[in-house]
């Protein structure tokens, strides 16, 4: 079954929409669905335009297409556990939340907190994405858990922040202090940082670019070669964060 | 004319000694009267459970260091939500929630007056504006003494005269209402980087012992007169091996006051643990309540834990870094200045973890092995041990052994050869009940003769209606019938007017702050003693006369007065 859901116009287009039921699993049940415009509950039908093709019986077999002015929806594929959700343009907050399986892709830019929590399944931003992608919320000790997202362009700070578990890759660059407070999972980054893995207890930090400002609680130790998606490269071994008890942390950062 | 008639109630009313009679229940202007006109409105109660409203002689809902838990902890702030609905505001939270939100929960379950364990003296100001945004209950402060340096001073002296002017001074510039002492002597040593480690041991830099000034602290309480007794967090807290510190303490409490207990001990589970390390840790509840029963002059409240999620919050510094090295989770420690300090963190107790096990099996214990109810109090020491709105759950553990043993069952199967509880066949009946959670609470807190607590004529007019009937119910087998009825009210009535019904706030709510001042001779004036304004000038970061509470913070203030025999 395939869901076409096209943004109607609205009189006041920059009011968040709260869409925490745009998951494919709901789409089984029929389009009586409802999201909040701003502190508004709304039926589906009033703020876009729907066309479904195809059966299903189960929800891997639901793909959810989301089109027009998408970039203001928020928590879009929250407590999802199967299926598909593309995004033809950019994406608000919260998307992704605490998703267990399936698949997103987005085509356009993602704002923060892309994935947030997420246990598994699959993220896919083809543009940029903000802050805290992949990250906890706030006062949560653990970020996401299982799973992988993939940034095509760059993220804002803090992404990857109490990474437990997956994989997060960023081709492009990252803002201040990726993969803070890591417990485990692997952080990659394409292009450049700064103090990359502060306070670190464990996992993987992988800085393919030029991280500026490692923070001096990092161990060296020594260089070695890295093969990652078929190529090779030699990198700087540091482990911590020395600043915690049983810091087992890996940052490795690409030599000139 | 407000009036307001309760029918068909069946009443326990444990200060007066009704015990279970079907009786009506006359109000008229807020206080309970003899009778009432016939046009007053009704309220048919249907023969269920009637007692006078609840009262917490120790939980920490108002003030900074419980504003501080929320900032640390946004993630609970996101669990616990009701929406807007009626007169009831948006709240949330759960091990700390919003100001609203405490009320409402104390309201649907009863309770009509709350006693904010410690008051740091600093921080009044903002403490009283929370207790005005605390809407459905009858607010009182303890105020905290336990590392003052003038109280040291005068303690060293031996001069229990001075150490009560500067409690006159305090309470009355801060408008607390009761002496707490949290670790006496042990959050001022730690302010030093040191400990002690038990109540001979003297405090750096002062020359006293906590034992010292317990003891002088009881003696400016009495020569005050204030109406509640010393209010005392012992030394050592949640330290393996501590009962003997807890059985010092008990053997301090002097007979001084023929009315009431002279020593208020708190969440005394914390402090009744056997063994040397967490390893070989056992239940020494045994011992702590047979002192207890021996020594009428001393109340103590349980400090029950119950498993799950919440946040700790004291003013023992001390201890929570103890707790912070356990779990390497978040953590703060706050100064506030020369007079106490404190420790939040949020904690996780768990039916896995041994110790937890043994702490939720303790606090039961001192409830069932106290003879007399009226010396033991019911109280989690909110949030420590656990969020309050657990209190139903505790009160049917009390009432039920096939509760208590079907709970033991889920818990880790070594526990009991670390406690007595299974072997204790007490089960607490409605009466019981009724004085752990007012009555006696009432009376500790010397607050019966302003018609708190009980049902009588001139009594203020708090009551609650339980949905249950005493005579259809059997608690020890029908524990969950009892549970959901402590919870929810069918009525809660305040000052006369019905503040919830079925669990949901009705009305707006206007409570009022009680508080002590008591009146001393000119010369222990102390805001003109020179030394003590000099103290200020030399240690402190603020004036002294930063510190007064003006009483546009407490809009509805009810002020104790008392004669100082100074």
């Amino acid at each position: 079954m395939r869901v076409t859901l096209e943004t109607k116009p609205r009189k006041k287009p920059k009011i968040p929409i709260e869409a925490e039921n745009i998951i494919p699993q709901n789409f089984l049940r029929g389009m009586d669905i409802t999201v909040y415009e701003g502190n508004k509950e709304r039926r589906l039908e009033d703020l876009f335009y729907i066309a479904v093709e195809g059966p299903a019986v189960s929800p891997d077999q639901v793909e959810v297409i989301l089109k027009g002015d998408t970039g203001v929806i928020k928590r879009v594929g929250e407590y999802m556990n199967a299926g598909r959700i593309v995004v033809e343009g950019d994406i608000g907050m919260h998307c992704g939340n605490f998703m267990s399986a399936g698949e997103i892709l987005i085509r356009g830019n993602a704002e923060s907190w892309l994935g947030r929590e997420m246990r598994g399944g699959t993220i896919r931003c083809l543009g940029n994405t903000g802050h805290y992608c992949a990250a906890g919320y706030r006062g949560e000790k653990r970020g996401m858990r299982g799973g992988k997202v993939e940034v095509m362009g760059n993220a804002g700070d803090y992404a990857a922040e109490y990474l437990s578990g997956g994989e997060v890759i960023i081709r492009g660059s990252t803002g201040d202090m990726p993969g803070i407070e890591m417990r485990g999972g692997t952080l990659v980054i394409g292009g450049t940082c700064t103090r990359p893995g502060a306070n670190m207890t464990g996992g993987t930090c992988i800085v393919l670019g030029n991280a500026a400002r490692i923070i001096p609680t990092f161990a060296a130790a020594g260089i070695r070669e890295l093969t990652w998606e078929d190529r090779s490269y030699a990198v700087q071994v540091y482990n911590g964060d020395m600043a915690n008890r049983g810091g087992k942390g890996t940052l490795l950062v690409r030599r000139e | 004319m407000t009036e307001l008639l309760i029918r068909n109630a069946y009443v326990i009313d444990p200060i007066n000694d009704i015990r279970g009679e079907i009786m009506d229940i006359p109000i008229r202007e807020g206080k309970i009267v003899e009778e009432v006109s016939d046009r007053a409105p009704v309220i048919d109660a249907e023969g269920y459970l009637t007692l006078p409203g609840g009262i917490d002689s120790h939980s920490h809902v108002c003030g900074t260091k419980v504003n501080f838990g929320r900032y640390m902890s946004p993630e609970d702030m996101r669990a616990g939500r009701t929406a807007r609905k009626g007169r009831m505001h948006v709240t949330s939270g759960y091990s700390v929630p919003t100001t609203f939100g405490n009320s409402y929960r104390y309201s649907a379950m009863g309770y009509t007056m709350v006693l904010e364990g410690a008051m740091a003296p600093l921080e009044a100001r903002h403490t009283h504006e929370e207790f005005t945004a605390t809407p459905h209950q009858d607010m009182m402060a303890n105020t905290l003494f336990d590392g003052n340096w003038s109280i040291m001073e005068a303690v060293l002296d031996k001069d229990v005269k001075r150490a009560a002017a500067v409690v006159a001074w305090i309470l009355n510039a801060v408008k607390g209402f009761a002496i707490k002492l949290t670790n006496p002597g042990g959050t001022e040593a730690w302010g030093w980087g040191e400990d002690l480690a038990g109540i001979h041991d003297e405090v750096p830099h002062f020359g006293v012992t906590p034992a010292e000034i317990i003891g002088t602290m009881i003696r400016a309480n009495e020569l005050l007169h204030l109406p509640h007794s010393v209010h005392l967090h012992c030394n050592n807290l949640g330290v393996p091996g501590n009962h003997r510190t807890t059985l010092e303490t008990i053997a301090l409490a002097p007979d001084l006051n023929p009315k009431r207990q002279s020593l208020y001990l708190t969440h005394v589970q914390f402090h009744s643990y056997g063994g040397t390390t967490w390893r070989d840790i056992d239940s020494r509840s045994e011992e702590v309540t047979k002192a207890v029963n021996a020594k009428p002059q001393v109340v103590m409240d349980m400090g029950q834990i119950m498993f799950g999620r919440t946040t700790t919050m004291t003013a023992d510094g001390p201890m929570e870094f103890k707790l912070y090295m356990l779990h390497h989770n978040k953590w703060s420690n706050h100064d506030v200045e020369l007079e106490t300090g404190s420790g939040i963190i949020p904690v996780y107790y768990t039916r896995k973890s041994l110790v937890n096990c043994i702490m939720w099996a303790i606090g039961l214990e001192l409830a069932l092995l106290t003879k007399n109810p009226w010396q033991c109090i019911l109280a989690t020491d909110n949030p420590n041990g656990a969020p309050f709105v657990k209190y139903p759950e505790i009160i049917a553990l009390l009432m039920s052994k096939k509760f208590r043993e079907q709970e033991g069952a889920l818990l880790d199967p070594r526990t009991e050869h670390h406690v007595p509880l299974f072997a204790i066949d007490r089960e607490l009946d409605w009466y019981e009940i009724a004085v752990m959670t007012r009555a006696a609470q009432a009376k500790a807190l010397g607050i019966q003769d302003l018609g708190r607590g009980h049902l009588a004529p001139g009594a203020l007019a708090d009551v609650a209606i339980y949905p249950m009937k005493t005579d259809q119910l059997d608690p020890a087998t029908q524990f969950q019938q009892v549970i959901a009825g402590f919870a929810r009210t069918r009525y809660t009535i305040k000052r006369g007017r019905v503040v919830a019904r079925d669990g949901e706030v009705v009305v707006d709510g206007a409570n009022s702050t009680i508080w002590v001042r008591p009146k001393v001779p000119p010369e222990y004036d102390l805001s003109r003693d020179p030394e003590f304004v000099k103290k200020f000038e030399q240690y402190y970061t603020v004036r002294m006369r930063n510190y007064p509470v003006q009483d546009t913070y407490l809009p509805r203030g009810i002020c104790i007065e008392t004669e100082a025999d100074l």
